[in-house]
């Protein structure tokens, strides 16, 4: 079997809108596909019906060779979703949620509660276990909500946004623990908006607009597309833009954006960076800030399509 | 409590290739509903609260005027309104399924190999034992105010045990009504407009006599009619007849037209 995950041709259509238009995907066994995209590219819907929640209208998709629509009920024994929206009863204690889980699978009582305490160690909440989750923090619910994604270990998980509204240390922590399943051999789906995470997990990125696929390849493959780098430039007076532009233009060879008073240029590593400043400090111009940043998702969308990813909420509202 | 992890091999993770049927998983899900009542007793207000108080304000209010006392009321409607209540109390189902339809407790369950009736049933069990539960406390209530059945301990049980099979059945509408609702106010409506019309043209708390002509026909093959007669049978010591067989059909029928019902708008609503 060539893929765990294997999309072709994927269209499903809500009322008027369009969610997938023909979506291609693929994830070879034991890598992490990430799908990256806005709000509404039809990421979710995507994960919906790799997970036996949607049917398809065309295309099919697959699961370890099976077809979601025809086969679902094969599928559900294989694969595991942690939804956008944590998937756990908020009256029940953490624990409670994992024993419920274990039981609907098959586990005996002695087994639940085994498996139950194992994850709970593992995903460090056994200082909240006997608590309602009502009262967890949004990274405990996360963590949890993992947990119970794994109680049984899955071949295909499927992730979506798992670090939404996360702070920065629990979405470190979440990310180790998604290296360690793919280490013990599953094949991730990860759904994201962040670039960052899908290069920090992604073996393969596919970036998603309006519900097609505008781009794939591996993170590096990505960020050489969009630039690398983008270095951002503010300087002391408005008036010294245009010059500042000309010289980064004249520098790196490629066209700079000037906005919100400041000059951003792409270059492909820091050491290019570095030669920019140094014109820059040569012709003399003052800078108030300057720094060197990964590409954001709105400007890898701005590169790839042309349009900006807020444009798009927009023209859905309007 | 310290986890059995000190036996197990490091890194060892518990697994184990055994299923159980969808009964034993309904019996998961009633024991997570329960759990979670546990954790959060207020819930249970809700199941108590509307037969208490229908049992109390209608008996005491005009209880005296329907039939002289309200101590003569009681003996007569006592049992049939605290079901009234109760029945009235289903519509907890429908509100408790839609919100947790709400979260995403469903989504994750939906997309496990789990009998999608075993998730349904589970709800309307876990109910069933909040019903009772009301039904104990009122009940009491009743007692402690002068209610006296003279079928005896047998008679009431006998009583309770048809009550809580009738709601058993009557809660899968609301299981439907919670799968299909678009808000908890249309919910809300169902009950205005659809339990609370069938109760008052049964014999709930009135005689058939007194009905008007047209209504009495409705009355007459009224669900709560047969449950009503049934009660008062039962309650009263007697051998059960021709009304126990209407209320066990009228159960029967129910489940039949809602249980496929609420499985076929799970799926389109859960796996479309």
């Amino acid at each position: 079997m060539r893929y765990a995950i294997e999309v072709r041709g994927l269209v499903k259509s809500y009322g008027e809108v369009r969610a997938l238009d023909g979506v291609d995907l693929g994830a070879a066994p034991g890598t992490v596909l990430g799908l990256l995209g806005p709000n509404g590219a039809g990421k979710t819907t995507a994960v919906r019906v790799l997970s036996t929640l949607a049917l398809p209208d065309a295309g099919t998709a697959r699961v370890l060779g099976l077809d979601v629509a025809a086969d679902a009920a094969a599928v559900r024994e294989r694969l595991s979703l942690t939804g956008q929206y944590a998937g756990l009863d908020a009256g029940l204690t953490g624990e409670q949620n994992l024993v419920l889980i274990a039981r609907l699978l098959g586990a005996s009582r002695a087994q639940a509660k085994a498996r139950a305490h194992e994850l709970i160690e593992r995903f460090e909440l056994a200082h909240a276990a006997s608590r309602a989750v009502a009262g967890y923090s949004g990274g405990m619910r996360r963590r949890l909500d993992l947990a119970a994604s794994i109680v049984r270990r899955p071949e295909v998980l499927v992730l979506d946004e798992p670090t939404t509204g996360l702070d920065p240390g629990s979405r470190t922590r979440l990310w180790e623990v998604v290296r360690e399943l793919v280490a013990e051999g599953t094949t991730v789906l990860l759904t994201t908006q962040y670039l960052e995470e899908a290069d920090q997990l992604a073996d393969a990125i596919a970036v998603i607009d309006r519900g097609r696929v505008i781009a794939s390849g591996t993170p590096s493959q990505l960020k050489q597309a969009v630039g690398g780098l983008v270095l951002r430039m503010r300087p002391t007076r408005p008036e010294a833009l245009a010059q500042l532009a000309e010289l980064a233009a004249w520098s790196v060879g490629a066209a700079p954006r000037v906005e919100d008073g400041e000059v951003a240029v792409p270059v492909a590593h820091p050491g290019e960076a570095t030669a920019v400043m140094a014109r820059v400090v040569q012709a003399g111009t003052d800078l108030t800030a300057f720094g060197l940043h990964e590409p954001t998702l709105d400007e890898v969308f701005l590169t790839l399509t042309g349009h900006r990813t807020d444009e798009k909420k927009e023209e859905v509202a309007a | 409590m310290t986890a059995p992890l000190s036996t197990a091999a490091p890194g060892a993770a518990t697994t184990w290739t055994t299923t159980r049927g969808p009964l034993a998983q309904a019996a998961s899900m009633t024991a997570r509903s329960l759990a979670s009542v546990r954790n959060q007793p207020a819930q249970l207000v809700d199941y108590l609260m509307i037969p208490l108080m229908i049992l109390l304000s209608i008996t005491f209010f005009m209880g005296g005027q329907m039939m002289g006392t309200w101590q003569a009321f009681l003996d007569y409607a006592g049992p049939t309104l605290i079901a009234m209540g109760l029945f009235f109390a289903i519509v907890t189902t429908g509100l408790s399924l839609f919100a947790d339809l709400k979260t995403g407790v469903f989504d994750r369950l939906t997309a496990m190999p789990v009998s999608r009736f075993a998730l349904l049933a589970g709800r309307v069990a876990a109910d069933m034992v909040k019903h009772l539960w009301a039904l104990l406390i009122v009940g009491a209530v009743a007692f402690a105010i002068g209610y006296r059945a003279e079928g005896g301990w047998t008679g009431v049980a006998a009583t309770a045990v048809v009550v809580v099979l009738f709601l058993s059945a009557c809660s899968w509408s609301m299981v439907l009504v919670g799968l299909t609702a678009k808000s908890e106010e249309q919910i809300q409506t169902w009950m205005v407009s659809l339990l609370m019309p069938l109760a008052y043209t049964s014999t709930m708390f009135v005689e058939i006599g007194t009905l008007p002509g047209p209504v009495q026909w409705w009355a007459r093959v009224n669900p709560l009619t047969a449950l009503a007669d049934t009660m008062r049978v039962l309650l009263a010591g007697e051998a059960p007849g021709s009304e126990t067989l209407a209320l066990l059909g009228w159960c029967a029928a129910i489940l039949a037209v809602f249980v496929p019902l609420s499985l076929r708008a799970y799926r389109r609503r859960l796996t479309s």
